[in-house]
């Protein structure tokens, strides 16, 4: 099978990527090994929220100015075209947020932590330094949903000066879940809040519990495919309404799966759901084709190749007793060799093994003993260099790198 | 050492490696339509880590379980999650299989006696009446349109009409047909000659098809399941000593015999596997090593929309078939979001799985009817069934839309070519 590209790996990444070039006329294929990391998303989109010491940032732009050589940032070129670029990428797709690549807000997280992020989805909590936009809000919960810890963010809420108050809700369908008490995560009562009539009668529930609150805050439990129904029941309730991050599975990360995946299909890209790119036939410093998993006796032939495999979670990045390695090709990573070194014993600390990852030259080309591979290119948390959970980096990485990788192939 | 540790430490079913995400969950068509069904992380590797303790924390609610599988291809570690489900059902469920259950599971036994009374059997199968001592005697549900059955089984017309002239090819194909086209739909078997004819492979049937027992498995017939296995895999192990490459028209057929047979009812599949494949998957790696150009009519103009099959998903194979239909100058395709359609075999045929069924089917049903098509495509029968009753749209195989499309004589003058080019 002949391609342009072939994308290993089908999360933010991988699919902005596969968007980039598929929209500049290429034949693309991304191969996708399950879901991916996008269903831990949080509803907000990361550039840069912390600097190399720790601080908080205001203006992403001028601080990734700061961040060490080694930071993959420095291989994407103009950072704030990238970061507009992408985020008009995503909103092609049909994924609407707020926010700029060079002033920071503030995000709620699922147990109440204020956070600086880059760019929120439409309809979320968004919060301007360090104070709400109002002064007395009613925090309401699903009744038997427990991935949204309604105290923690009450407290978190009442630290920045609001008056909370919260207040459970429910309807017959939404009791008659709780009867599969494991079940009650965010995405299965998305789907019993599958349509217009009980998304009606829940703003009513919501209007008629909302008592003197001068907004409403409700777990992001709407919309698993598009956000229709979650902007219908903003419309429908009559106050201002925010929705706030859950514990995963993310309703709006899978949401953002889904309408991205459909977007690189819409212009012609083919999307191999469940496979894994097995072994590659490499010929000198070039890649000629790669096998998959399923598709036995056919071999996928491009002339450019992008790793968009993730790390270790994704299985982008495999450890075991004695080393860390990219399972597929065997690339060139960056690591420590001593394993007592990977890890910090306090777990709040920046964990050394966030940053091992492919090494790669100045356009982002991978390596193999030495030697660039000159038609393979990564993207993403496969990448050395980043420790998205230090820097608060993630999808930005994602995302401008893969932006870049898209340039450098179509130049 | 350590890599040995690492390798040790893999369970059957990668179980260990779930990190309990939910992500199968977020998949499931069953999980947050049905709420008596405890989903597919807490029934497969939550629920192993106590059934492997004690067998009395077995939930019966498992059979709700599909046997989809959409929860093995959303994990994102790797863990065979409905393999586990399945398995555990075999391992320590203790009831026996209901009369309706035999029945509906006997896909063979029942096909047969309909086609020798076929059009009593479809009269009475429409019958209100009928209908309504399934709905209440046997529980079926009265809603269900059951596919009609074909006056001449397909084999019968084979033998008749096709199989004298199928030596006169220089190359070969053995064909499982599958019940479906035996009893229901000869149609697809037809157009699957057809096909392979222009082609230049000559068709055969196996020395002897036994149904693939997909049914029989989702009942708990296991051992009749393995006793009608054991007889196709003999039979095709003597189509391959041939040099045959068995193909099917069906992914759920396909499947069963070239995974569930291992997986779950423990047989030794490994010599067959990689000669049995789908006609589609045979046809479009042909064209892709350059051995084989299809010609198609000029006049051919149809508005398709693809459905992806729950075991076509699994398998990976959507795109050999949507990449073949593309193939198509004057086909118009539409990709549906991949989403199980809610029948799964005989499930949506039993009355307490009825409106889950339909349930699960809706988001389907829906998107079909705003996609302004002519037809659907899958590669599954059962799909065609329910997506045919509850949208009214026909659904055709791509191996039938491929026949209607190819333009035979220049197909078969196209490869004849082919081959003088190659010789010279
Ligand atoms: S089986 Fe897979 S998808 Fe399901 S919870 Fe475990 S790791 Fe997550
Ligand atoms: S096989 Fe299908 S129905 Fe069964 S648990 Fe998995 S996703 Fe759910």
């Amino acid at each position: 099978m002949k391609f342009n590209t072939v994308v290993m790996g089908g999360g933010l990444t991988g699919l902005t990527c596969g968007i980039a070039l598929a929209k500049a006329g290429q034949r693309v294929a991304v191969v996708a090994t399950g879901q991916s990391s996008l269903l831990f998303a949080s509803g907000s989109l990361d550039l840069l929220g912390y600097d190399a010491q720790g601080a908080p940032v205001a203006n992403p732009v001028e601080a990734i100015k700061t961040l060490p050589e080694s930071h993959p940032y420095n291989k994407v070129g103009d950072v704030e075209a990238l970061a507009a670029e992408a985020q008009a990428l995503l909103a092609e797709a049909g994924v609407k947020t707020t926010g700029q690549a060079t002033a920071n807000h503030n995000r709620l997280t699922p147990i109440g932590a204020v956070k600086p992020t880059w760019l929120s989805l439409d309809g979320y909590l968004t919060i301007d330094g360090d104070k709400l936009p109002y002064n007395k809000v009613a925090l309401m919960n699903v009744i038997g949903y427990l991935d949204f810890p309604t105290k923690f963010i009450a407290d978190g809420l009442r630290q920045m000066g609001a008056d909370v108050e919260i207040k459970p809700i429910t309807l017959p369908e939404l009791n008659e879940a709780r009867k599969s008490p494991t079940e009650m995560r965010a995405t299965n009562i998305a789907k019993v809040l599958g349509n217009e009539d009980i998304v009606l009668r829940l703003a009513a529930e919501i209007n008629a519990k909302a008592g003197d609150a001068e907004a409403i805050l409700l777990p992001a439990v709407l919309g698993i495919k598009e956000d229709v129904l979650a902007q219908l029941l903003k419309k429908q309730v009559s106050k201002p309404m925010h929705y706030v991050a859950t514990i995963p599975p993310s309703v709006p990360g899978a949401r953002m799966q889904a309408l991205l995946r459909k977007r690189f299909e819409a212009l012609g890209g083919t999307f191999l759901n469940g496979d894994k790119v097995v072994a590659g036939e490499l010929a000198g410093d070039t890649l000629k084709s790669v096998e998959t998993e399923k598709l036995v006796g056919t071999k996928l032939e491009a002339e450019n190749y992008v790793l968009a495999t993730g790390s270790f979670m994704g299985r982008g990045l495999v450890s075991d007793y004695e080393k860390v390695y990219e399972p597929v090709f065997g690339l060139d990573v960056d690591y420590i060799a001593e394993r007592p070194e990977w890890t910090h014993d306090n777990v709040f600390e920046a964990q050394p093994y966030m940053e091992f990852g492919v090494k790669t030259d100045a356009q982002l080309h991978v390596m193999k003993d030495g030697n660039v591979i000159n038609n393979v290119y990564a993207a993403g948390q496969v990448l050395s260099g980043n420790n998205k959970v230090k820097l608060a980096s993630g999808e930005g990485v994602d995302m401008l790198t893969a932006l870049a990788v898209a340039k450098n192939i179509l130049k | 050492m350590a890599d040995e540790m690492q390798l040790n430490n893999i369970s059957e079913n990668n179980f260990e490696q779930c990190l309990k995400c939910s992500i199968c969950t977020a998949y499931c068509p069953v999980s947050g339509v049905s709420p008596l069904y405890p989903g597919p992380k807490q029934s497969g590797p939550d629920g192993e880590r106590y059934r492997l303790k004690d067998p009395k924390f077995f939930n019966e609610a498992l059979k709700m379980c599909l046997n989809c599988k959409r929860c093995e291809v959303a994990c994102p570690n790797g863990v065979n999650v409905g393999d586990i489900i399945q398995k555990a059902r075999m391992k320590y469920y203790t009831g026996k299989p209901k009369l309706r259950d035999m029945m509906l599971a006997n896909t063979d036994f029942v096909g047969s006696m309909a086609t020798i009374v076929a059009p009593i059997a479809n009269f009475a199968l429409g019958l209100g009446v009928s209908k309504a001592v399934m709905d209440t005697v046997m529980a079926i549900d009265k809603h269900r349109t059951f596919p009609s059955y074909a006056a001449t089984k397909f084999e019968s017309w084979f033998k008749k009409h096709a199989a004298a002239e199928q030596d006169k090819y220089s190359k070969h194909v053995s064909f499982f047909h599958g019940c479906y086209v035996n009893y229901n739909y000869p149609q697809l078997g037809k157009d699957l000659v057809k096909v392979m004819n222009a082609c230049g492979y000559g068709v055969h049937l196996l020395d002897k098809e036994k149904c693939c027992g997909t049914a029989l498995i989702a009942n708990g017939l296991y051992g009749q399941a393995k006793k009608q296995g054991e007889t196709n895999m003999e039979s095709m192990r003597q189509a391959i000593a041939k040099g045959r490459t068995v193909v099917t028209t069906s992914s759920t057929c396909t499947f069963t015999m070239r995974d569930e047979y291992h997986h779950l009812l423990d047989m030794e599949t490994g010599d067959v596997r990689e000669h049995l494949t789908l006609a589609t998957r045979f046809l479009f790696q042909l064209i892709d090593e350059g051995k084989l150009k299809l010609a198609f009519r000029d006049d051919y103009k149809k508005r398709v929309a693809y459905h992806t099959a729950c075991h076509m998903e699994r398998m990976g194979w959507v795109v050999y078939s949507t990449q073949l239909l593309k193939m198509i100058p004057g086909l118009d395709l539409v990709m549906l979001d991949s989403q199980c359609c809610g029948i799964s075999g005989t499930y949506g045929f039993k009355k307490e799985n009825y409106e889950t069924s339909q349930k699960i089917g809706e988001p389907l049903f829906k998107a079909i009817a705003e996609a302004n098509v002519e037809a659907v495509s899958t590669d599954c029968e059962t799909c065609k069934w329910q997506i045919e009753m509850s949208t009214g749209v026909p659904v055709l195989n791509p191996i039938s839309i491929i026949a209607d499309a190819l333009d035979v004589e220049k197909t078969i003058e196209l490869n004849k070519n082919r081959i003088i080019v190659l010789r010279n």
